[in-house]
């Protein structure tokens, strides 16, 4: 019997609730207002008592994937990276890199999109980046 | 090392609890935490805390999956009655229950004295002039006339969110389908809520359970007096049954309902 | 926003423009009941009869996109009796005197003419905004998704800076930001303009800076927007996209035109939690972490970094964000080995001045409000308190225009989109929770029960929508949320997809769709 209350943020909208993820036995079980957090005071919304439903939902895709004639094939990452890291230099090195665009995301953490940005900038050499705020 | 981690320890050790559910301070916050035999060097950690979680309900839902278990617990006097209910609509084993007894903080303003942190600021003068104070006890509620009561209520009623926080946190609202989200009883899908039945709904099905513990008000964003609602209800109840949940020992007098529809607890 | 949530509790007035604040952002709700009842005043100016209505003592109903005439017309009042703060505007702002010109021209009379609401209530808006000091003006969407987002932008901020209500406490001009790290990704520099914090990719210290830092040389002309980029996939300059959970088929205007160009595409990345419509495209899926799987930080709508902790490892075969960006990334040759986010957490403030004093040990539970400059600086509240960032405020002289489309013979309806209270953006994580999914469980579009009169129609019943750009078939609400001539349809719905309808029209500047305001009519559907 193993029971953790991990702290951590509401992911719906801007406001940023401190909530506690409960997880029992290494499963995500519930979610609970995190009563002493300054931006709640332990209060929460619909979407933020029920986070953990989007978490543990059937309709997760836990695999990579890679389409072939227009079916999508399960793959290791290893494979699918590959791919990926192929394809795009291919198209950078035809029609350079500001052939290629970036949509970095308002739901991934800092570090991600620290870290997409970069991607975007150093790997490919664009600064065609952007992100859906606007949406 | 204070008396509480004695007690804790030595019930660890001698096997009397498997784990004991409690408070650690973690960068600052309070938070509800297990302390085992596995750990138990951690029981040093293990705090009172101001900020109040249903423990009993956690407890609730170790036992539901781990039957097995002899679980401690850190109890207040309103975990103390919750646990009551939840032995008396069998959610849980009395027999598989330890509970360490600590202080409330005494509190002019609570009949139950519970925690000095639930005192809230004194209400602001919109809500003395439309709505009703949360500090009120029920006989201050009952001074206004019936058509300025419905008026009040309804002001406050109008507030909600529809965040179903009060049932989420609640420690004795344990039933697998809840009236609150039968579309045929209330309308779904916009705010505010339909006035006065999702409230009136809640208050009907605190009747005999609620033991007032308050942590609804204090997870209601829109600050609603749900405490007082159902002290409302279940000064009915004591009257009408000479019933008072969490204290009384025997079946709720609404223990005869809905064996077939949605107040059927949950099977064990 | 320039100030921080709790501030608003100790507000003397609260102005709710353009945000839906009970369903979009209930928390922040709560603390405007709460100020309420304390004794603020509270001002909603909204299209619909939104919930937060209830509360206000002033509720006004503009017209879809005519913010700048009502806020223009507010002004005006308030110069014309003299009620703004002359002190404020003396010692810390510039560009007065343009504005006072303009603002001549917005006489509650033209101003009701615009926006149909009555000069008297304009007049009292603007004497209980500039009557009760401090006041908070709160914005979401409804201010910024139009073709004059900008203008309606720098419009409030004149407001607030006529009443000195800027780098005051309890004050300020507050866009509640509507996703969990929307501010962050924009500190981090998830724009084709700036590097993290703002500093422009075209500023040569800059770009030294970041070239150097990641031994590199980056380029320096700016990149294109979302909005530019789809324009780039239709004419070819755009081959490859990489979406990042994001799924702009459903949350992009006009997204009939959108899945045109995307198959135009050699090459679509998607990573995301689950097959989105714009994963279905895809070439190759990416299946990244939820919020429960990760540690990282988020920023908040008040500038607050906060961290999240990881719960569970990873389900399935799903990886961290980082991590999967870090494996593609090595791969097309630049390497990127972090072991974990805190050590890019410390990169990015080594490299981000308003981040520069955070740590995660730091953060903890509470979080930080940039700026945060020093490694003992406490964070900031609220912004301007003694400066602009630029020096002096600047006042902005704004004349209001209409919106790109405007109802007309053939598509007489105003039709705005949104959220609703249970559901969040395009749907994919809020209709897979199955207690939210039940609360709303499909589409809709309000109608007023004037119109539907007119057009005999049922609650329920299915009703064809058309507008220049597609068609789609959604159920009717009937409701009085809605005034006559104006619809709403939340965009949360794939099964009634809104966004086939709205205009990619955009605000020349932060290139933002006016999703808003359109033009539409609606068609019974014949047995």
């Amino acid at each position: 019997m193993d029971y953790q209350m991990v702290p951590s943020i509401c992911p719906y909208c801007g406001v940023g609730c401190g909530v506690l993820l409960e997880v029992i036995d290494g499963k995500l079980a519930g979610t609970l207002p995190l009563k002493t957090h300054p931006n709640n005071e332990g209060k929460l919304c619909i979407k933020g008592w029920n986070l953990h439903e989007h978490v543990v939902s059937d309709n997760r895709l836990l695999f990579p994937l890679v389409k072939e004639e227009g079916r999508f094939r399960e793959v290791a990452w290893d494979e699918a990276i590959e791919i990926s890291a192929k394809r795009l230099k291919a198209i950078i090195e035809e029609f350079g890199p500001d052939s290629v665009g970036v949509l970095t995301s308002a739901k991934m953490t800092n570090e991600a999109n620290y870290l997409i940005q970069k991607f975007s900038r150093a790997a490919i050499g664009t600064n065609n980046v952007d992100h859906c705020a606007r949406l | 090392m204070n008396m509480m981690h004695e007690i804790v320890k030595e019930w660890l050790e001698q096997e009397k609890i498997d784990l004991f559910i409690g408070y650690k301070v973690v960068d600052g916050h309070p938070l509800p935490c297990f302390f085992t035999r596995e750990n138990i060097d951690d029981v040093d950690n293990l705090v009172e805390s101001k900020a109040r979680y249903p423990l009993e309900k956690i407890a609730a839902k170790v036992y539901s999956t781990h039957p097995e278990m002899k679980i401690g617990i850190l109890a207040r006097d309103c975990n103390q009655r919750a646990l009551n209910v939840l032995y008396v609509w069998n959610q849980l084993d009395p027999e598989k229950i330890e509970t360490v007894g600590i202080n409330c903080c005494p509190s002019p303003a609570r009949e139950h004295a519970d925690c000095s942190y639930l005192e809230r600021e004194p209400s602001g003068p919109l809500k003395t002039l439309i709505g009703i104070e949360n500090n009120l006890k029920p006989e201050q509620a009952e001074v206004y006339s019936q058509e300025e009561r419905f008026k009040r209520w309804s002001y406050e009623f109008e507030k909600c969110i529809k965040c179903y926080g009060c049932r989420n946190i609640c420690p004795v609202c344990f039933c697998k389908e809840c009236s609150l989200e039968h579309s045929d009883l209330i309308k779904k899908g916009e705010l505010p809520v339909e006035i006065p039945i999702f409230h009136l709904v809640r208050a009907v099905h605190m009747a005999g359970r609620c033991i007032d513990c308050g942590l609804c008000e204090d997870a209601c964003p829109a600050n609603i007096p749900l405490r007082l609602l159902y002290r409302e209800v279940n000064q009915i109840t004591a009257r009408l049954f000479d019933y008072r949940a969490g204290t009384d020992s025997g079946q709720s007098p609404f223990s005869i309902l809905g064996e077939n529809v949605t107040l059927e607890p949950m099977s064990l | 926003m320039t100030n921080s949530m709790k501030e608003f509790e100790d507000s003397g007035c609260i102005f709710v423009i353009g945000s839906n604040t009970t369903e979009t952002h209930p928390i922040i709700a709560g603390r405007i009941m709460t100020a309420k009842e304390k004794g603020a005043k509270l001002i909603v100016a909204d299209p619909r009869n939104i919930h937060l209505a209830e509360f206000a003592d002033i509720v006004v109903h503009h017209r879809l996109g005519s913010d700048v005439a009502l806020l223009n017309g507010m002004m005006h009042v308030i110069v014309k009796n003299g009620w703004h703060d002359d002190k404020h505007i003396e010692e810390r702002t510039e560009g007065f005197s343009d504005l006072e010109e303009v603002l001549e021209d917005y006489t509650p009379k033209k101003v009701e003419a615009i926006t149909g609401v009555g000069c008297v209530d304009i007049e009292r808006m603007a004497e209980m905004y500039a009557g009760n000091h401090p006041a908070a003006l709160l914005y979401a969407m409804g201010i910024t998704q139009h073709t004059t987002g900008v203008d309606n932008v720098k419009s409030c901020c004149n407001l607030a800076m006529l009443c000195g209500n800027v780098g005051v406490r309890s004050g300020g001009v507050n866009p509640l930001r509507g996703q969990s790290n929307v501010q962050g990704a924009c500190d981090m520099g998830g724009l084709p303009n700036v590097f993290p914090g703002y500093q422009p990719v075209a500023d040569q210290t800059a770009n030294e800076k970041f070239s150097n830092a990641w031994g590199k040389a980056l380029p320096e002309r700016a990149g294109l927007t979302l909005t530019d980029m789809v324009k780039g996939m239709g004419d070819g300059r755009i081959k490859a996209l990489c979406v990042f959970g994001e799924n702009p088929k459903l949350s992009d205007p006009d997204s009939g035109h959108l899945d045109h160009v995307l198959k135009k595409l050699d090459f679509l990345l998607v990573q995301d939690l689950y097959m989105t419509e714009t994963a279905a495209d895809a070439d190759v899926f990416f299946a990244g972490a939820s919020v429960a799987e990760e540690d990282g930080t988020y920023t908040n709508t008040e500038r607050r970094c906060m961290r999240g902790n990881k719960a569970i490892d990873p389900l399935g075969k799903a990886l961290p964000d980082w991590d999967i960006i870090c494996r593609l990334s090595s791969a097309m040759g630049y390497a990127m080995d972090y072991s974990c986010p805190e050590e890019i957490f410390d990169e990015m403030t080594s490299l981000t001045p308003s981040y520069g004093g955070m740590t995660y040990e730091r953060l903890g539970i509470n979080g930080l409000q940039w700026p945060c400059p020093g490694k003992d600086h406490p964070g900031t509240p609220y912004l301007h308190k003694d400066n602009f960032s630029r020096g002096k405020g600047k006042f902005h002289a704004v004349k209001y225009l209409d919106p790109d489309e405007m109802p007309d013979e053939d598509y007489p309806f105003f039709l705005t989109t949104g959220r609703m209270f249970s559901h969040y953006h395009t749907g994919t994580m809020t209709r897979v929770s199955p207690h939210l999914h039940s609360e709303q469980k499909s589409g809709y579009i309000e109608v007023s029960p004037k119109d539907a009169g007119d057009m005999m129609l049922n609650d329920g019943e299915n009703v064809r929508v058309l507008s220049r750009r597609g068609q789609i078939e959604v159920p009717v609400k009937i409701t009085s949320r809605v005034g006559e001539g104006l619809l709403f349809s939340p965009f949360h719905f794939r099964e009634n997809p809104i966004n086939r309808l709205t205009n990619p029209a955009f605000d020349p500047i932060a290139k933002i769709p006016e999703f808003k305001v359109c033009a539409v009519k609606l068609e019974k559907i014949a047995e």
